[in-house]
């Protein structure tokens, strides 16, 4: 968790406002995120976190009314759609809230990893996948290898996703609620893995959740969005030990904490 | 207690046959619902927590076991004969209302004894919305309002029991304790009985008197909910329990607003 | 900047066209009803002095091998051919409609027979059996709905409960049955207002296969029987002096087209509209 505080940012956002057919749904936001920075943007369903995420990969649907967003210092909107196509995976790394789409059900996964690799310019390891497969509690991985998609539930879909965002070693991940398709138990082990890949590899974090125990758990930085508007940004301790804003204080206040005897 | 429960459930299996696969969503389970009492079920997807309320409410045929309401054994009969002493609470509340009916009729429609309009706006008023909103279209509303209003509907008809299958997993957070306040004061003063689902330890603990830990359509453990929560003894709970991430839980820093926040529970009030 | 078209602007787009296409089916259905008070002449006086007259003021369409007047023909035969067409789909709806919900909502045995049935006539192209039968009950109008409408009914049947299939398991259902009601008040209040959209707008769509249908056994001898004025039969009629009088086959072809045409085109726009709103 130490966060490199000299140099450029990977990912700056300056000012950013965004829109989806006619609704504004981001305004305002900036935000940065440096090398080895694990940020967390938390707020409930609708509040425009995941739309954020989505314009940092650079998804067609998600329309940039206002701002910027520069990766590494170079302004994404300036690419063509080829350099960021590049970008994609390996440079910004995207892990989608509903994984299904993202694969096609009917190829096996051994196949649909060597290929993206492949595109990539990248060698496929067999075993990192399997190993990453095992510390995500997915086992007997040389079997899933072969298997394919709509073989497997959705917790497991998700989790296969994972492992192939990371595998693709990208600089910034991006987590759009990476474990609301999980158990608890699995939820778990997949936000400790995504953490540990972060610490290995010195890449940068950025997760979207609703859920402000991830962000305690992992995150150097959280930000707290609201109704399109970031209303809280600092410090993990700060944020979540020390809230200034009424919106994050109440949802601090008011999510269920597990209760026990006193000792 | 020498109290007789309100509801029992005995043994109850339920098997799927898929294809060549034969998958036990239901092994035996077995519980006891107080009067007045909260029972929190909680466990992953797959444990069959669901399955285990739809059997009770008679939605579904159980291969063995026995369904008994104040110790009147009810297995094997219709839904229609359930939902005079219980109803459910859904997940997605708009979903458990017709696309096409105001909340009005919805609402009458459910309740098997004549219509009363003064109870009909003690309970609009206890779930803090305006007469108005019956007659409005359940897309109309906000996912909170939708589930206070099924809460409504619920209590509405009669029922005895509430059988809730993850009813506030799906709300905002506001939303959230708003309906956990809400069913807490339903269970005081109308002495409901509640069966609440959830794979949200946190909220079980803070609504339920007790609690049973399912897993693969089996339960691995059940007694007082303080108690099981502090002290678990099965392994499988212990690694739910392990597994809750939480402000402040690392460092032990806690709120001193969540001391004050402390909600007293009642159990056990008899039924009027 | 990327331009996105808003959701209401295609909302509008899609009233208007439906509202035009709609209009345009009214029209249709007023010509036809009112058909025997638009007609210029007899539809049925032939006379030997007319044959084969090429379109004129007094014959716009011209007239055919007989001498009567295609106009006249053609308008009379809109009758015949959207009635008929009309009472089909009406009634093929209704019968497959209730069949595939009572299929859908009650599962198991019913289910098992009503859906064997109706495999039973789909394994069979519909223009075939449709040939059969017509030929078994010996041609006219009549024979040719039954021998249409006996495999119709299978397609609304399918579609109806595969819809019914789906709400069945929504918890609105659910909670009607803990409410205590019966399975026909949950058919009729619950589940009939849910699937009716995408019921109809199918319907409509296959108002088109039904006219073909129609004037297909019609076109082989096997419908409405000479000298009644039909699109499919005018056409057979005349198929043989195509060279000398095209306008005796080319008018009631064109209009059968145009109508298909047009009612294709309102479900597609109803179906547009519905898209668009859920969006809005």
């Amino acid at each position: 968790m130490k966060q490199n505080t000299s140099g450029t940012p990977v990912i700056e956002i300056r000012d950013l406002s965004l829109s989806y057919g006619d609704s504004d749904i981001v305004r305002h936001a900036s935000l940065s995120i440096m090398p080895g920075e694990i940020v967390c943007i938390a707020g409930e369903s609708g509040c425009g976190k995941s739309t954020l995420l989505k314009a940092i990969h650079g998804m067609d649907a998600v329309n940039v009314t206002g701002g910027e967003i520069y990766f590494n210092g170079s302004r994404l909107t300036d690419m063509s759609r080829k350099e960021r196509r590049l970008l994609m995976g390996t440079g910004i790394g995207l892990i989608p809230q509903n994984p299904q789409g993202s694969f096609n059900p009917l190829r096996t996964f051994e196949k649909q990893m060597r290929e993206t690799m492949s595109s990539h310019g990248l060698a496929f390891d067999p075993d990192e996948m399997i190993s990453l497969m095992d510390s995500m509690g997915l086992e007997d991985g040389r079997k899933l290898l072969k298997s394919r998609p709509y073989e497997l539930s959705g917790g497991m879909n998700q989790r296969v996703a994972i492992v192939f965002s990371l595998l693709l070693k990208p600089r910034v991940l991006l987590c759009d609620e990476i474990t609301s398709a999980l158990d608890v138990t699995n939820g778990k082990l997949v936000i400790d893995e995504v953490e540990s890949y972060a610490a290995r590899s010195g890449a940068a974090l950025l997760m979207v959740t609703h859920h402000l125990g991830i962000a305690d758990r992992i995150a150097d930085t959280v930000a707290v969005m609201n109704f399109g508007e970031i209303v809280e940004y600092g410090s993990t301790s700060q944020v979540l030990y020390h809230p200034q804003d009424s919106y994050t204080r109440m949802l601090l206040e008011k999510i269920p904490r597990v209760r026990r005897e006193k000792w | 207690m020498g109290m007789t429960p309100i509801l029992e459930v005995r043994e109850i299996s339920h098997t799927y046959h898929q294809k060549d696969r034969i998958t036990k969503a239901l092994d035996q389970v077995s519980l006891r619902l107080m009067p007045g009492s909260i029972l929190g079920i909680v466990g992953e997807s797959g444990s069959g927590k669901s399955t285990l309320i739809r059997h009770i409410a008679c939605l579904e045929k159980p291969d063995g076991g026995k369904l008994l309401y104040r110790g009147n054994e009810y297995t094997g009969r219709t839904p229609a004969f359930a939902g005079q002493f219980m109803q459910m609470i859904f997940q997605d509340a708009y979903g458990s209302f017709d696309p096409k009916m105001r909340f009005d009729r919805s609402v009458r429609e459910a309740r098997w004894e004549e219509d009363d309009p003064a109870l009909l706006a003690e309970l609009l008023k206890k779930v803090r919305l305006d007469e108005s909103f019956l007659q409005r279209y359940p897309r109309s509303v906000s996912g909170g309002q939708c589930q206070r209003l099924s809460i409504v509907r619920a209590v509405y008809s009669g029922a005895r029991i509430l059988l809730c299958d993850e009813a506030t997993s799906a709300l905002d957070v506001a939303s959230q304790a708003m309906v956990i306040d809400l069913l807490k004061e339903l269970q005081r003063d109308y002495g409901i009985s509640m069966i609440f689902v959830s794979h949200d330890l946190g909220v079980v603990s803070q609504l339920c008197d007790e609690v049973i830990v399912m897993r693969s359509g089996r339960c691995v453990e059940q007694g007082d909910c303080l108690g099981v929560i502090s002290h678990p003894r099965d392994p499988y709970t212990r690694e739910l329990l392990d597994a809750v991430m939480e402000v402040g839980e690392e460092t032990g820093i806690h709120h001193a607003a969540e001391a004050q926040n402390e909600i007293s529970v009642y159990p056990g009030i008899p039924v009027i | 900047m990327k331009k996105v078209i808003s959701s209401r602007i295609l909302q509008r787009r899609a009233r208007v066209k439906t509202t035009i296409i709609g209009m345009l089916c009214i029209l249709l259905i007023l010509l036809a009803v009112f058909a025997d008070r638009l007609v210029p002449h007899d539809p049925n006086a032939t006379s030997a002095l007319l044959i084969r007259r090429a379109p004129s003021a007094e014959y716009p369409f011209g007239t055919d091998s007989f001498g009567r007047c295609v106009f006249s023909r053609v308008l009379s035969g809109a009758r015949t051919t959207i009635f008929a067409t009309s009472f089909l789909v009406v009634i093929t709806f209704a019968i497959g409609t209730v069949l595939g919900i009572l299929s859908g909502y009650y599962g198991g045995f019913i289910d098992g027979i009503i859906m064997r049935i109706a495999e039973l006539f789909l394994a069979f192209p519909q223009m075939v059996v449709a040939i059969a039968v017509a030929g078994i009950l010996g041609g006219g109008l009549r024979a040719a709905l039954i021998a249409l409408g006996v495999t119709a009914w299978t397609g609304y049947a399918k579609i109806a409960r595969s819809h019914t299939l789906s709400i069945k398991s929504e918890n609105y259902i659910a909670a009607a049955r803990l409410a205590g009601k019966k399975g026909w008040q949950i058919i009729l209040f619950h589940i009939l207002p849910n699937i009716l959209f995408p019921l109809v707008t199918n319907a409509l769509t296959q108002i088109g296969t039904t006219m073909i249908g129609i004037s297909g056994l019609s076109f082989l001898g096997l419908g409405v029987i000479p000298p009644q004025a039909e699109w499919g039969s005018m056409i057979n009629e005349s198929r043989a002096y195509i060279q000398l009088a095209p306008w005796s086959v080319l008018f009631p072809a064109g209009a059968t087209i145009l109508t298909i045409m047009l009612f294709n085109y309102l479900g597609d726009a109803v179906m547009e509209l519905k898209a668009a709103e859920r969006r809005a």
